[in-house]
C-alpha cells in the first residue's frame, strides 16, 4: 500500500506544497478519510493548508495530506508528547489550570511555538502550524489503542487547547470561533435576554465576581448588560450544569459568552474522542508498514521523554572540584540526592559492596554529577575495602575494570550515560540484597511512608505520593517529593523546562540550582543590609 | 396514625407466587420499559436482576416477550426484582460474549429519596417507621423535584414510585434522559443535589445570589417551614440537637455563644421559640453601624437552614451510574408486604395496598382485580405508560399513529 503511495507521490512531487525532498518521505494518511482519496489529493492538501493558515488554533478536522520525513515524524511527535506529558503530570499533581499554563508556556515556545506576531514571516508561521498539525495526528495514531490511552490523550489535548485559546488575543479568539461554524453557537435575541435577565444575572453574578474579579456590583451589572448569551441543549455544557454555573430552562442552557471556552473545549474533546475511535478501527490497515509501527509503539508505551541528558552533553558543572571521592558522602551533597541514590548509598555503606545493577546505577549517576574517573575509582575502592572484607588487590582485580568501563576507558570505550528513570524502571526488579531500582516502585508502602516521614513530609503529602506510586506514576511521585521538600512552588519562572523529573541527575541538578539561587539572593540581601 | 411498619414476617413464597400469577401488571411494566407497543431492544436488551429469600441475587436476565417475562418471573418467584440498563447485547447472552463487549447504552434516569436522610429533623418516627407527618418531607421533596425536572430540564415523562417502606423512587423515561452517560448523570445529580453533607455539622453557606433553582425551591419550601419543622417536627426542642444542627448553621460566633448561653439557662424551649430567639438575641448583639449587613447575613443563614431541612435529600449512588439497578414498580416490599405502587395525588404510605389485604379482597370479589384497592394504582400507571409510549414516537410515526387513531 505504501509502495503505491510512493509511486503516486513521485508523480506529484513537483506540483504540490510539499516541503520535503528527502527520499525517505512518507505519506501520512489517516483513516478518517480512509484510502478513498484519488487524484484530487493535492487539492485537498491545498485546502487543508489554506484552512490551517487562516486561524491560530484549530480543531484538527481535516487529516494531514502532505509528506514528512520519518525523522520529522518522530521528532515532532516527541516534542508534542513532552508537552502533553507535562500537562498530564501536572494534572496528577493537582495543579490548577492557571498553574499548568505558566508551567507549559515556556515549553510551548520551545517545542511547539506559534508565532503570535503578525505575518512578518509567513513561512515560519506556516511551518509551525504544520508541525502542530502533524504532531497532533501522529499522536492520535499512538494513543488510539486503549481506552486509558485515549482518555489521557483527550484530557491533555483539551487542556492544551484551552491554554492556547486563552493565549490568543480577543480578536483572534473571535476569528477562530467564527471559523468553527458551530451550529450550537446561537446567540439569543435581546428580547429573550431581557425576559430572563433576572435569572441570568443571578447565575452569572458569582461567576463574574470570582472568575473575572468584578468585585463591584455596578461593574458586574454593566458587564452583564453587554454580555451576549448562547442558548444550547444543556448536555453540551454538562460540566457547568453540575456546578450550577449556567441557567437552565426547559432543556436549554444559557451560556454567557465569557464561558464559551467550556463549550469549545467540550466540542473539541468530543471531536477527538470520535476520531480516535475511528483511527483505532483503521489501525490494522497500517500494519503493513514496518517503519511507523515501531515508532508508534515506542511512543505510546508509557515512555517518558526527557531531554535532560541530550541537552547537557556535559553533565553537572563541577568547576571547582566540589564533587570528589570524599564530598559525595558529605551531607551538603547528599541532601540533593533523589531517594533512589540515597538508597544506593545506604546500601553501599552498610554492605561495603553493591551488586552489578546497583554499581552501574550509582556509578553512572555519580559520573553524571561530575565525579571524575579517578575520583570514582578512589570512592568505590574506599567504600568496598573499608569493611575489611575486601583487599585493595581484590578490588583492583575484580571491580576496577567495571568502573573504568563505565567511563569509557576500557573495552569498546563507550561513554555511557547516566540512567534515566525509564532505564532504571526497565531493569530487573531488585531482589534481596539489591539496592538498585526505583524506590517509588519497589518499596512497600510502609517503608515508603517511613522514608517520607524522615524527610518531614506531612501525612497529606505522604498520602499524595503513595497515591501516585499506586497508580504507577513513579516519576510523578518523585516530582512530588521534590516539590514537597524544596521551597519552590513549581512555577518558578526561571525554570523554563519540564517540571516533571524523569531523571535522577535532573533531580540533583535542579535541587542544587535552587540552593545556589537561594544563597545568591540571601547574599544580595546581606549586601544591601551592610551597605 | 397507622404506621406502615411491617408485621415481623413478610409475605411467604406462596404469597409471592400468587401475586405474580394473579396481580402483577407485567404487560404495563413491559410496555413502560419498552417505550413502545412493539417489542424493541429497549426490552430485549434490558437487564433484570432477581433477589431471592435465601439472599441469592441473579443478575443479567433478559426477556424477549411479555409471556416470557411473566413466565420466567413466576417460575423463579423472586422476593423482588430490579430493573437495570439497556445493553448493546441481550444480557442473558452475557456468558457467551466477552465482558468488555457488554456496554450499557441507556437507562431511565432515576432518583431515590429516603426518609433516613431526614432523621436529624424528624421526631415523629425513627428508623423504618413512617407516618403521615414525616411523609410530608417526601411529598414536599417530590414537589420540588417535579418542578426542577420539568421546568429546568424539560422532562415530560416521569413517575414516582413508593419504595415500599419509607422512600420514593423517581423514574424519568424521556429519551433524552435515558440516553445520558455516567458523566451527564453525575452532573444532573450535582445540579439537583443541594444538600450534600448529611451530618449537618457545617453550615451550607451557599453562594449569593442564589442560583434560580435555589430561588424557586426556597419560595416553594418557605411556606411549609413553619408548619412542618417549627410546629410538627419541632426538632430543636431537644437542646442537644439544637446545639448540633441549628447553632452550627449560624454565621457569627458571638451570636452562637449568646444563643447557647440563653438556651442552657432556659432549657427545653420549642423550635419556634428558638427560631425567634435567634433574631432577638441577634438584634441585641450587633452594633448599629453594622446592623444592615449583619441582619442580611442572618437572613441568608436562615434561608440556608430552610433548604438544609426541607430541600430534597437524594441517595446519590442510585442516580450516578447507568448500570445501577433499582427495584421495579409494583414489587412487594419483602419486610412490610406493601406493594410499591406509583405515588398518586395525596398518597400516604398507609394507603399502599398490602399483599395480605389484596388476597382477601380477591377472594371477596371472585378474583376480579378491578374491585381491589390495587386497581386505582394500576389505572394510574396504565395511563402513564400510554403517555410514555406516545411521547416516545418520533414525529413521523407520531403522525401515522395519530392518523390511525382518527
Amino acid at each position: 500500500m505504501f509502495r503505491q503511495n510512493k509511486r503516486r507521490l513521485a508523480a506529484r512531487r513537483n506540483n504540490d506544497l510539499s516541503f520535503e525532498d528527502s527520499n525517505t518521505s512518507i505519506k501520512l494518511e489517516n483513516g478518517i478519510t480512509g484510502f478513498t482519496s484519488n487524484g484530487s489529493l493535492s487539492l485537498d492538501e491545498q485546502k487543508l493548508y489554506s484552512n490551517i493558515s487562516k486561524t491560530k488554533l484549530n480543531f484538527y478536522e481535516l487529516p494531514p495530506q502532505g509528506e514528512i520525513t520519518l525523522e520529522e515524524f518522530e521528532t515532532w511527535a516527541i516534542d508534542r508528547l513532552k508537552i502533553l506529558q507535562e500537562i498530564q503530570s501536572s494534572i496528577s499533581r493537582n495543579k490548577s489550570v492557571k498553574e499548568i499554563a505558566t508551567i507549559i508556556k515556556p515549553q510551548l515556545q520551545k517545542l511547539l511555538p506559534s508565532t503570535l506576531a503578525s505575518f512578518s514571516n509567513a513561512n515560519d508561521s506556516f511551518l509551525e502550524k504544520k508541525k502542530d498539525y502533524y504532531s497532533h495526528y501522529i499522536l492520535r495514531l499512538c494513543f488510539c489503542r486503549t481506552k486509558e490511552l485515549r482518555e489521557s490523550f483527550i484530557r491533555s489535548e483539551t487542556l492544551l487547547f484551552k491554554i492556547r485559546f486563552n493565549m490568543l488575543t480577543a480578536v483572534d479568539q473571535t476569528k477562530f470561533v467564527q471559523s468553527l461554524n458551530l451550529p450550537l453557537l446561537q446567540f439569543i435575541s435581546d428580547e429573550e435576554k431581557n425576559q430572563l435577565s433576572q435569572q441570568l444575572y443571578q447565575t452569572a453574578s458569582p461567576l463574574l465576581q470570582f472568575q473575572l474579579n468584578l468585585t463591584d456590583e455596578q461593574q458586574r451589572k454593566a458587564y452583564f448588560a453587554r454580555e451576549r448569551y448562547i442558548k444550547l441543549p444543556f448536555e453540551n455544557v454538562i460540566e457547568l450544569v453540575g456546578n450550577r454555573q449556567v441557567f437552565i430552562n426547559n432543556g436549554y442552557a444559557y451560556l454567557p459568552q465569557f464561558q464559551q471556552l467550556n463549550l469549545l473545549a467540550s466540542e473539541f474533546s468530543n471531536n477527538i474522542s470520535n476520531s480516535l475511535i475511528k483511527t483505532f478501527q483503521y489501525m490494522p490497515r497500517l500494519n503493513e508498514d514496518d517503519r511507523l509501527l515501531p515508532i508508534l509503539t515506542h511512543l505510546s508505551s508509557g515512555y517518558t521523554v526527557t531531554d535532560f541528558d541530550q541537552n547537557n552533553g556535559q553533565y553537572g558543572e563541577n568547576s571547582d572540584n566540589e564533587i570528589n571521592a570524599e564530598s559525595v558522602w558529605s551531607p551538603e551533597i547528599m541532601k540533593h540526592y533523589p531517594l533512589s541514590v540515597k538508597h544506593l548509598m545506604e546500601g553501599l555503606k552498610l554492605n561495603h559492596h553493591l551488586r552489578y545493577n546497583g554499581r552501574q546505577q550509582l556509578s553512572l549517576f555519580l559520573k553524571g554529577i561530575g565525579l571524575t574517573a579517578d575520583e570514582s575509582l578512589k570512592f568505590f575502592a574506599k567504600a568496598f575495602t573499608d569493611g575489611g572484607h575486601m583487599t585493595t588487590e581484590k578490588f583492583n582485580k575484580e571491580y576496577r575494570y567495571n568502573f573504568r568501563h563505565n567511563y569509557g576507558l576500557e573495552g569498546n570505550r563507550i561513554n555511557y550515560k547516566p540512567w534515566d528513570c525509564r532505564t532504571i524502571l526497565s531493569k530487573p526488579r531488585p531482589g534481596r540484597g539489591d539496592y538498585h531500582g526505583c524506590p517509588f516502585r519497589d518499596f512497600s508502602s510502609e517503608k515508603m511512608t517511613s522514608e517520607l516521614q524522615k524527610m518531614n513530609l506531612t501525612p497529606a503529602q505522604i498520602g499524595s505520593v503513595l497515591d501516585s506510586c499506586n497508580k504507577g506514576e513513579y516519576t510523578t511521585a518523585n516530582t512530588k517529593v521534590f516539590e514537597f521538600t524544596h521551597d519552590f512552588n513549581g512555577n518558578d519562572p526561571e525554570i523554563n523546562d519540564q517540571t516533571l523529573i524523569a531523571h535522577p541527575n535532573l533531580y540533583f541538578e535542579r535541587s542544587r540550582q535552587l540552593e545556589k539561587k537561594k544563597i545568591e539572593i540571601e547574599e544580595k540581601i546581606k549586601g544591601t543590609v551592610v551597605n | 396514625m397507622a404506621t406502615t411498619n411491617g408485621t415481623p414476617s413478610g409475605p411467604s413464597s406462596s404469597d409471592m407466587e400468587y401475586y405474580y400469577r394473579k396481580l402483577y401488571p407485567f404487560t404495563d411494566i413491559y410496555h413502560w420499559l419498552n417505550h413502545s407497543m412493539t417489542t424493541s431492544k429497549d426490552m430485549t436488551h434490558r437487564e433484570f436482576a432477581m433477589a431471592f429469600r435465601s439472599g441469592a441475587y441473579k443478575r443479567y436476565n433478559s426477556y424477549t416477550s411479555i409471556q416470557e417475562f411473566k413466565q420466567q418471573i413466576e417460575r423463579a418467584n423472586p422476593d423482588r426484582f430490579e430493573i437495570g440498563a439497556i445493553y448493546n447485547k441481550p444480557p442473558k447472552e452475557r456468558d457467551t460474549i466477552l465482558k468488555s463487549e457488554m456496554k450499557a447504552l441507556e437507562k431511565e434516569l432515576v432518583f431515590d429519596i429516603d426518609m433516613d436522610d431526614y432523621d436529624s429533623y424528624r421526631t415523629c418516627c425513627t428508623g423504618a417507621m413512617v407516618c403521615s407527618r414525616c411523609w410530608k418531607f417526601i411529598t414536599l421533596a417530590m414537589e420540588v423535584m417535579n418542578i426542577t425536572l420539568s421546568e429546568d430540564f424539560g422532562f415530560k415523562d416521569f413517575v414516582w414510585v413508593f419504595s415500599g417502606r419509607r422512600g420514593a423512587h423517581c423514574w424519568i423515561s424521556d429519551k433524552r434522559a435515558r440516553q445520558m452517560g455516567d458523566l451527564q448523570r453525575r452532573n444532573i445529580l450535582d445540579y439537583v443535589n443541594v444538600v450534600r453533607d448529611r451530618s449537618n455539622e457545617k453550615r451550607l453557606s451557599l453562594m449569593r445570589p442564589y442560583h434560580p433553582l435555589l430561588v424557586r425551591s426556597l419560595d416553594l419550601l418557605k411556606p411549609h417551614f413553619s408548619d412542618i419543622i417549627l410546629e410538627e417536627q419541632d426538632p430543636w426542642a431537644d437542646d442537644a440537637n439544637a446545639f448540633a444542627t441549628l447553632l452550627t448553621a449560624l454565621h457569627d460566633k458571638l451570636l452562637m455563644d449568646a444563643c447557647r448561653k440563653y438556651w442552657t439557662e432556659n432549657p427545653g424551649r420549642s423550635s419556634k421559640q428558638k427560631w425567634s430567639d435567634i433574631d432577638v438575641l441577634a438584634s441585641s448583639e450587633v452594633k448599629a453601624n453594622k446592623r444592615h449587613d449583619y441582619l442580611l447575613k442572618l437572613k441568608e443563614c436562615k434561608e440556608d437552614i430552610i433548604l438544609q431541612t426541607l430541600y430534597p435529600k437524594l441517595d446519590v449512588e442510585v442516580t450516578k451510574q447507568t448500570i445501577h439497578l433499582l427495584k421495579a414498580p409494583f414489587c412487594i416490599h419483602p419486610a412490610t408486604g406493601n406493594v410499591c405502587v406509583p405515588i398518586i395525588d395525596g398518597f400516604e404510605p398507609s394507603q399502599a395496598p398490602k399483599l395480605i389485604g389484596l388476597q382477601e379482597e380477591m377472594t371477596e370479589h371472585n378474583d376480579n382485580v378491578k374491585f381491589t384497592s390495587l386497581q386505582k394504582f394500576l389505572d394510574y400507571f396504565e395511563k402513564y405508560v400510554n403517555q410514555v409510549i406516545e411521547n416516545n414516537l418520533d414525529s413521523g410515526t407520531k403522525r401515522e399513529y395519530e392518523e390511525l387513531l382518527k
